[in-house]
């Protein structure tokens, strides 16, 4: 029962909102207003989970020690603190939460995504080489994209950004057309293996 | 080849080094490099421009990022609203991320504070979080009823009781959405909104992501697109070159125009090197060629790693060619 009642649940529901995706009939937009309703009572206890789920697998870590349990401290008190704050004072401008949000959060995304830029050099000049014909290609493609979005590559030859627009309009669009019609009829083979229930990987364990 | 050696054993941190003087010295200096714009950002500020006045039509800017990509992002949402709002054009904020939240209040206040007429609930409508469970009931029920399928704004307040509202009520109205995000999100918006009720979409990504939404540009399921720290810059100076300028002939800014682009006075007028005067009202305010002036920190690194390929690839075609003819 603990797995035939949720499949159960997805089959029907796959179903009835295949039909209301096409259907446009009365009756399936009185469905879809009784979802919305549904969502909306649903959604808190969607974070309730998340915050319940956040704090078993932290707790766990901690006691079992595992390696970098330290963290799961920073994580915990980092949920609970700011939640507790938003609570108390708000979350206005000028409040305590606006004060880590702009403090810790902001810096902090900032710093780990500009990260990005050093690790890009580093590996333009360890890494991007011109070793075989096919990485050639890829190296004078990535470069004339690369000065393409400068004001120096225009300045370099006029020439440059529209034949980066080129390599982004032409064999850029190819490969992920190609790749996104693969992704595509792959993701609706899966969903149909779903509705009819034969996949069943998304409720856990082996069966 | 001694030295050519050394090179290709070059410690990564001098690399660091080398890329974060690249990156802060124009940043510290800042010149006046030219910004060319291009066709997606171009059809962008035109559709909005189109909006200019009209009660009857209103555009969405949906900001689904956090602080991590603001940097590219931030610029595009503020250069968009000062738009807006020097246009009159009716906008509504929106975003699915707890942690975006903070960043629209932000962006608002940011271009706000120099539009002292613009107000609240009139001219434009901060919806502000709504958690991402909703996103399909408000991306799909928007296109019944905006007011039915978000209920209030950010500050608690009935959509349906503010004046904004008075002539919008879905997506015939709301004709144009734009998502700025580091990922594919607008997607969600062409498949949901446009496939099933035609609005315009159009996306404000990250440099990294632009190569995923051109197959949806060429079909025209993005009516236009801001493509990283270079989109922001190309719309901050369109703002600038139309909407913004002031003159006796043009006391509400200019209409968009190609040749006017490719006017030398045009493009020599705008020099984001200056100040602002607030005596002389002349210059341009920092916080209205904030890509700009990363634009010139990009090219600077940009011209750097192009530097760095080019080094490596000399070290590793002389090391090999020693090597070739060592066995020899």
């Amino acid at each position: 029962m603990k797995k035939q009642i949720p499949l159960f649940i997805v089959i029907v529901l796959s179903f009835l909102f295949a039909a209301w995706a096409v259907v446009p009939h009365k009756i399936s937009e009185e469905f879809y207003q009784g979802y919305l309703v549904f969502v909306r009572a649903m959604s808190p206890f969607g974070v309730i989970l998340g915050i319940m789920s956040i704090t078993m697998v932290n707790t766990v870590r901690i006691k079992r020690k595992v390696p970098n349990w330290q963290y799961s401290y920073v994580t915990l008190i980092a949920v609970y603190a700011t939640a507790a704050i938003g609570f108390i004072w708000g979350t206005s401008e000028g409040s305590p939460y606006i004060w880590i949000f702009k403090n810790v959060q902001m810096p902090m995304s900032a710093t780990m995504f500009s990260l990005l830029a050093f690790y890009i050099s580093t590996a333009a000049y360890k890494a991007f080489r011109a070793r075989s014909a096919e990485a050639t290609v890829l190296l004078i493609a990535a470069i004339i994209v690369m000065l393409g979005q400068v004001p120096y590559g225009v300045m370099i030859s006029p020439k440059i950004p529209g034949f980066a627009q080129w390599i982004l309009d032409v064999p850029n669009l190819a490969s992920k057309r190609g790749f996104m019609l693969g992704v595509g009829l792959g993701m609706t083979a899966v969903s149909l293996k779903i509705m009819l229930g034969i996949e069943r990987a998304y409720l856990g364990g082996g069966d | 080849m001694e030295f050519i050696k050394k090179l290709q054993d070059l410690d990564r941190r001098w690399i660091y080094l080398i890329i974060a003087l690249a990156i802060t010295i124009p940043l510290l200096i800042p010149f006046n490099a030219p910004t060319y714009t291009t066709g997606p950002t171009e059809t962008l500020y035109q559709m909005v421009d189109s909006y200019e006045n009209r009660e009857d039509r209103a555009i969405l800017i949906c900001f689904a990022h956090d602080a991590s990509t603001m940097a590219e992002l931030y610029p595009m949402e503020v250069a968009i609203l000062r738009h807006c709002f020097e246009r009159k054009v009716k906008v509504f904020t929106l975003t699915f991320l707890p942690t975006a939240a903070p960043l629209v209040n932000y962006a608002i206040d940011m271009v706000k504070s120099e539009y002292p007429d613009v107000q609240s609930g009139v001219d434009y409508i901060n919806i502000g979080y709504k958690p991402a469970a909703l996103y399909l009931p408000i991306v799909v029920g928007m296109g019944d009823g905006i007011a039915e399928a978000v209920k209030t704004d950010a500050e608690g307040r009935k959509l349906e009781t503010l004046p904004m509202m008075k002539g919008l009520n879905n997506y015939n109205e709301l004709r144009l959405v734009i998502e700025t995000s580091g990922a594919s999100y607008a997607m969600g918006w062409v498949t949901w909104a446009r496939s099933r009720f035609g609005v315009n979409v159009a996306a404000g990504v990250t440099a990294v992501m632009a190569a995923d939404a051109y197959p949806y540009l060429q079909t025209g399921q993005l009516s236009g697109m801001l493509s990283g720290m270079k989109g922001a810059a190309e719309y901050e100076y369109l703002t600038d070159v139309f909407a913004a300028y002031q003159s006796p002939d043009y006391p509400n800014g200019r209409p968009f125009s190609k040749e006017l682009l490719k006017d030398q006075d045009v493009i020599d007028s705008i020099d984001i090197s200056k100040d602002w005067d607030p005596e002389t009202k002349t210059g341009i305010m920092y916080k209205w060629k904030t890509a700009r002036l990363g634009m010139n920190a990009q090219s600077v690194a940009h011209m750097v790693i192009f530097l760095f390929i080019l080094i490596g690839n000399i070290g590793y075609f002389a090391e090999r060619y020693q090597q070739n003819k060592a066995k020899k």
